[in-house]
């Protein structure tokens, strides 16, 4: 009887808490399997909830605490511990992406998969009068699932394949696996489990397993929950629904079934083992085996503060588990020998985890940074975590001090006594206090900070957000954001001039042009003296806008950029093919000048960083693509710009590849992925940052040669993901090493272009590129979808339409798609982890999941948002016919694209043609063929966007 | 009542004597040199009148004498007209304008403010959406790409890190830093109707002038609304004075030192947290009850464009005006100062504001723009003070000292038609 108070409490509360949910909407809530189990779990239902128990799919959480789903988390660029992953628990959950107060306390998603995964949260259609009318079910939210729906979590992953190398589910056979049909009767009245006799007053209560699985969970507590999740124990309850059960009772002469038998009950609960002094609410017998069945009830030691006092525990009767209280239930039971040695063994839960081995951390210096005096070089680190400080004099490693996630970049006050790190993965900047070698405060700062300077006199520091397009300008006195400048798409690096009063910065991506218009990249100029936009000085037809140093004459600063050509096909192979690279000089009264740092048989690909001599006679610019520094001869080139016509410095100069022999002196040779470039301010030394070698190359300037390389310090053996790193980093791979696959994707996301591909003339079947973060489980690829792996995305299919050389071999391929699946997802700046939705978001959730219009039209489910884009990965993984083709397209079905941090990867749609997320809407889905949404308020397409943003 | 109008008469005679004896005196040395103006010897304590004023047009370099919205930024002054954007660099004098082919993305610009931390200019669009104009760079947002209500934008203000836009369907809230749009409408604001005519922001308050809807006030940081409305309903009298807003149908708001100033299209309205004052053209120096706009300079004094003059309440204790239009026939300025009803000076310029449809004012520094329908004008406030001063009094050659009534043709500032 207590149980039915329980559960039936556990409804009154489900109600009311829909009601009191109705104030805000009429969202349902999650109301968990146990409530289902009311009606779902007699003999005469079938044991509907009871075979769900016994299922895989009720262990599907506790699975994610295995070794394998942390390498598929890896695999998959998931940082999180699997556990704590949306992406992970929206397949291996229920109500994973639901807000706090969508679940109602009976819900537990460490029961997995449960029966509202597939059936939808039930608090509006539990009730018996409306779940014995199916058709009033159903209105009331019931999904009736198809096997198609369960493709949604089943269709194969290529993260679970290289992990576990199942083969292909059989949908037929999981589909009967998990039959769970009514018994004959359907009397749905759930007949209880009988009261446990003789409970002792006084005696401690039974908590249940929850109550312990909120502490003994996650890493720190060795995944103790979930390892009892996963053991037979679990199960104890639920196998006393199975046949064999049944023939055991019948055999020992039961005339009820198992699960009403108090003699089945005492070995198979934790309650009928022995029934100290009752259970709490949170306590079922469902639970089967549970914590207390072997450390005895824990109403008196639960608590932390006694749990943690061994003495206390033991006080508060937490039991000290011996053969004897195993044998109590296991000796000899039903004839089947018990070995208690190995049955420890087999259910052990050590509290401390076991240790893991680790994975290699490689260092992957990008920039740099010298000390005002000049005796130290900082060097930011992005995959340690970490600034490694070199001694210039003697040219080694003597120091590494821990900053934030994914240091980028690094530069000093001009007094020496802080350096400022820039943590791209964090949004944070680290204050170094050089004197202690030790990060003293950490500054939030906007969307993943990449260049960082300060001003002349130290007073403010300019931070480049390049994923928020944005400026933060933050006081060094009380190191506190005052204002945030625009910049234009993706800023980059900066420099300032030699007087101080201008800062250039460089912008990764073109800003917006109109459809099939060239690119129009810009340098943003900065006044010091107002710490505001100046001017914006416009770079025609040249993208990826990154490395910047002023002209110690502070009449020009140069540049480096690609000039991509892609409105022409790929096949065009005029003036230097599809991206060629190039240096920029931007003259400080803002004209501008491009010239080609490609030659006819030798190109310059992926130019990152350049760097001019004190006397101004030298420029150095590295070549990350193919690991060289390329040493240019400022006077001859600007000899010939001065000699050529204003006509020629606009449209000859900027294409023509038989110029850089004419001001490029040599070519010096460094180890992988070149990326910062410094030069001392003697003059005689530059010193770069070897990204993939974890290594500076040390070049003498009179010399022009590499003199040294500095170990800093990563690990010697080269992993395949590393390797594959390096393959995606090199132009090796692309004829005349033109171009790497960083080049189109800038450390594994966009370039923001739309690209023409195939020969199929100009300007046909225009393709917008798309983000690398996280695509793992995404496939097919490709926006007409016919890649249904990255094996064939980056395979031969790409030695045909892009690098037009030989494909990768096997080896390289593998290893290159390793590498990419593990390109991190950053985290999503509009919904930070476990945070509630805000009222507006909130509200483009409910537009999201909408079925009906404003005018209460059933909108058809292949045009409902969450059809297509469902959680976790929010693609269905198939194409559509979305109403978006063009004139100019071959196909009109496109792959559905993943949502996740979809703010961060504009243009959007297939062709790139929309240019913010409201224009896919307003302006190309005039049929309501993508979703229906010309019935939406202005107000609510509003809302529907700040949901889209949160994925 | 008939002895305040008896004894207003007899102070009026007194004073009607003085200014025929002032007449015989030419006191201009040491004052700014207008050949036709002279100046009273004998002192009265009078407000500040600008009798100093400069014009600019299409001929100085405006690219529209039409001039909605103007915006003193340091050493710039932006003009927001009706074809184009200019700006006055007031060091150089130099006036450099944008047009559409110049990359305006809308060739009405309706509402202008600064972010002063930023020093980015942003350009309210009438029917165009909202710009952003920043080192030379125009960014654009309308209702198709962007979380904009709606293009027809009369009003923008600047909040924080917000940018406020009035417009025809509501008031949209964009937030720089995170990019959300928030709309404000009848659904989730007080707004009786959602026809947006004017934003202002100060000291954590944001109000809006509202077609039909009186004044609407956001308390930025509970976030929560408060509504002025006429307690009169929509009567086009003002049928119990000072019991609140004068009229619903509003077009300007300003607040400042706590003091909300509004405009409406039947008079206009000071508000000090408690009280209500509402003013009308038959009983103050207001040319006009027809308020296009109303910028307060503090507490006491506010500046209002309506369609026959620029009225300035300059000292609200004694209710001192000082009238500001344009004889349309000589051109010449008119400045009349009143007290209750009674004038106290008229002032006789060969220039003032260029014509009497006036659509905005500016404060910049002591000096003083106003947009007209005909051009812009600066008045230059050498020597300003605020309040009440003992001077001379300024006197017309012809003695004139009643309040000038200027007619002119009309050039109406956008606005809802019908």
């Amino acid at each position: 009887m207590k149980y039915i108070l329980s559960i039936s409490f556990s409804i009154v509360l489900c109600i009311s808490v829909c009601w009191a949910g109705e104030g805000r909407d009429k969202h349902p809530v999650y109301v968990g399997a146990r409530v289902c189990a009311t009606c779902h779990q007699t003999e005469r239902m079938g044991h509907q909830f009871s075979k769900w128990l016994a299922s895989k799919h009720a262990g599907a959480y506790a699975v994610l605490a295995n070794p394998q789903s942390k390498k598929i988390a890896e695999l998959s660029g998931i940082p999180q511990e699997p556990q704590e992953s949306t992406m992970c628990l929206g397949c291996h959950a229920t109500g994973a992406h639901a807000e706090a107060w969508e679940k109602d306390d009976t819900f537990f998603v460490e029961d997995g998969v449960q029966c509202e995964r597939c059936h939808g949260p039930g608090s509006e259609y539990m009730d018996a009068a409306i779940m014995t009318d199916r058709d009033a079910a159903v209105k009331a939210g019931l999904m009736i699932p198809t096997m198609l729906d369960c493709m949604g979590c089943h269709q194969v992953k290529g993260s679970h394949v290289a992990i576990h190398n199942l083969p292909k589910l059989d949908m037929e056979k999981a589909w009967r696996d998990i039959a769970h049909p009514t018994g004959k009767d359907g009397d749905r009245k759930s007949k209880p489990p009988p009261e446990p006799a003789g409970a002792g007053s006084g005696e401690p209560k039974y908590v249940g397993v929850y109550v312990c699985g909120r502490c003994h969970k996650g890493p720190g507590h060795s995944y103790q929950f979930s390892k009892w999740r996963m053991s037979r124990h679990a199960l104890a309850y639920a196998t006393l629904a199975a046949p064999k059960a049944y023939a055991i009772a019948k055999k020992q002469g039961l005339k009820t079934s198992p699960q009403a038998s108090a003699e089945c009950l005492k070995c198979h609960t934790t309650i009928f083992t022995n029934p100290a002094g009752g259970a709490l609410d949170s306590y079922s017998p469902y639970e089967g085996v549970g914590c207390e069945a072997c450390h005895g009830a824990g109403g008196k030691y639960i608590p932390q503060a006694v749990m943690t006092d061994p003495r206390a525990a033991k006080a508060a009767r937490l039991r000290e588990v011996t053969r004897e209280v195993c044998l109590r239930c296991h000796e000899n039971a039903h004839d089947k020998p018990f070995d208690f040695e190995q049955a420890v063994k087999k259910i052990a839960h050590p509290a401390v985890p076991a240790k893991a081995a680790q994975t290699p951390r490689y260092k992957t210096p990008l920039n740099m940074a010298f000390s005002p005096d000049g005796k130290e070089l900082y060097v930011a680190c992005e995959a340690s975590h970490t600034v490694i400080v070199v001694d210039v004099r003697q040219r080694r490693k003597i120091a590494e001090i821990p900053a934030g996630h994914h240091p980028t970049e690094v530069t000093f006050s001009p007094n020496g006594a802080r350096a400022y790190v820039s943590n791209r993965l964090d949004d944070t900047i680290s204050v170094i206090d050089v004197s202690s070698r030790e990060a003293v405060a950490t500054v939030p700062v906007g969307d993943e900070p990449h260049g960082v300077l300060t001003d002349n006199s130290g007073k403010h520091l300019y931070v480049l957000n390049t994923s928020a397009d944005s400026i933060s300008v933050i006081d060094t006195k009380t190191l506190k954001e005052i204002k945030r400048l625009t910049a234009s798409r993706s800023p980059w690096s900066l420099s300032h001039s030699p007087d101080g009063s201008l800062i250039y910065v460089t912008n990764n991506l073109s800003r917006f042009v109109d459809f099939r218009k060239p690119s129009i990249s810009e340098v943003t100029v900065i006044d010091t003296s107002r710490a505001a936009v100046r001017d914006r000085i416009a770079v025609p037809a040249a993208n990826l806008l990154q490395g910047v140093d002023w002209h110690p004459s502070g009449k020009f600063a140069l540049i480096t950029c690609n000039r991509t050509k892609n409105l022409v096909p790929m096949t065009r192979l005029v003036q230097g093919w599809t991206i060629t690279n190039a240096l920029g000089v931007i003259w400080k009264d803002g004209r501008v000048d491009q010239v080609l740092l490609d030659e006819p048989g030798m190109c310059f690909p992926d130019p990152a960083d350049v760097a001019i001599t004190p006397d101004g006679r030298l420029a150095l610019v590295t070549s990350s693509g193919s690991d060289r520094v390329a040493v240019v001869d400022i006077p001859r080139l600007l000899s010939i710009l001065e000699a050529a016509t204003d006509e020629e410095r606009l449209h000859v100069l900027p294409n023509h590849l038989g110029k850089p022999t004419e001001f490029v002196i040599t070519h010096i040779p460094t180890k992988n992925s070149p990326r910062g470039v410094l030069i001392t301010a003697d003059g005689k030394t530059a010193f770069v940052a070897n990204a993939l070698d974890d290594s500076l190359t040390v070049i003498d300037i009179d010399k022009l040669e590499a003199v040294q390389r500095i170990d800093l310090g990563g690990p010697k053996a080269i992993t395949k993901v590393r390797y594959g790193e390096r393959l995606f980093h090199s132009a090796n791979i692309t004829f005349k090493r033109q171009f790497s696959c960083h080049s189109c994707h800038p450390d594994g996301h966009v370039d923001g272009l739309t690209y023409d591909i195939e020969p199929d003339g100009i300007g046909i079947s225009p393709v917008d590129n798309r983000t690398l973060r996280g695509i793992l489980d995404t496939a097919p690829f490709k926006w007409e979808g016919t890649n249904p792996s990255l094996q064939r995305q980056c395979g031969p299919r790409l030695a045909v339409f892009f690098t037009r050389i030989q494909p990768f071999t096997p080896e390289e391929l593998s290893a290159l798609d390793n590498y990419i699946c593990t390109i991190p997802r950053p985290p999503n700046r509009y919904r930070p982890l476990g945070a509630e939705l805000t009222d507006a978001q909130h509200r483009g959730k409910k537009m999201f999941e909408r079925t009906m219009t404003n005018d209460n039209r059933v909108i058809p489910k292949g045009n409902r948002c969450i059809t297509c884009h469902f959680p976790p990965l929010y693609t269905d993984r198939h194409t559509h016919k979305v109403g978006e083709k063009l004139w100019l397209d071959g196909e009109s079905e496109f792959d559905t694209p993943h949502l996740s941090n979809i703010y961060d990867s504009a243009p959007y749609l297939h062709n790139g043609i929309a240019q913010t997320l409201e224009e896919i809407w307003t302006r190309y889905n005039p049929d309501d063929e993508h979703g229906v949404t010309n019935d939406m308020t202005k107000d609510q397409l509003n809302d529907l966007i700040e949901y889209i943003k949160t994925l | 009542m008939k002895y305040l109008i008896i004894s207003a008469r007899i102070l009026m005679v007194l004073w009607l004597g003085e200014t025929a004896l002032c007449q015989a005196k030419d006191l201009t040395s040491g004052l700014p040199a207008f050949s036709s103006i002279s100046v009273c010897a004998t002192e009265q304590k009078l407000p500040y009148v600008y009798t100093e004023w400069k014009h600019f047009t299409t001929k100085d370099g405006l690219p529209n004498d039409h001039v909605f919205a103007v915006k003193a930024d340091g050493s710039k002054v932006w003009v927001g007209t009706e074809n184009g954007l200019a700006c006055i660099d007031k060091t150089t004098g130099k006036i450099k304008s944008w047009k559409e082919k110049d990359g305006l993305p809308w060739r009405v610009v309706s509402a202008l403010d600064v972010n002063t931390k930023t020093g980015e200019l942003w350009v309210g669009l009438f029917g165009g959406g909202l710009a952003r104009f920043s080192g030379g760079r125009f960014d654009h947002w309308h209702q198709l790409n962007s979380g904009l209500i709606n293009d027809v934008v009369y009003g923008v203000a600047i909040e924080n890190d917000n940018v406020w836009a009035a417009t025809t369907a509501g008031a949209s809230r964009y937030n720089t830093v995170t990019g959300e749009w928030t709309i404000y409408t009848e659904k989730n604001a007080p707004m009786e109707e959602i026809w947006n005519y004017g934003v202002s922001y100060d000291a954590g308050k944001v109000y809006l002038g509202i077609w039909g809807s009186g004044v609407l006030e956001f308390d930025v940081a509970t976030e929560s609304w408060k509504d002025y409305l006429d307690p009169d309903g929509e009567m086009e009298i003002d049928l119990y004075r000072d019991d609140g807003i004068v009229h619903v149908i509003t077009t300007g708001t300003s607040y400042i030192d706590g003091i909300l100033w509004v405009s409406s299209y039947f008079g206009m309205c000071r508000y000090d947290g408690r009280h209500w004052r509402g003013y009308f053209a038959h009983e103050t120096g207001l040319p006009s009850d027809f308020g296009n706009a109303v910028k307060g300079r503090d507490a006491n004094e506010a500046w209002f464009a309506t369609d026959k003059g620029v009225g300035v309440l300059a000292d609200f204790p004694s209710d001192t005006w000082v009238t500001y239009t344009m004889d349309p026939n000589t051109h010449r300025g008119k400045a009349v100062v009143t007290q209750g009803q009674i004038t106290l000076e008229i002032v006789d310029m060969p220039r003032g504001i260029p014509h009497n449809y006036a659509l905005w004012t500016e404060f910049d520094g002591n000096n003083i723009w106003v947009g007209t329908s005909k051009g812009l004008a600066n008045a230059i406030g050498i020597g300003y003070y605020k309040g009440l001063r003992s001077r001379a009094r300024w006197v017309a050659p012809s003695g004139e000292i009643e309040a000038g009534k200027s007619g002119g043709h009309k050039t109406k500032r956008p606005k809802r038609s019908g």
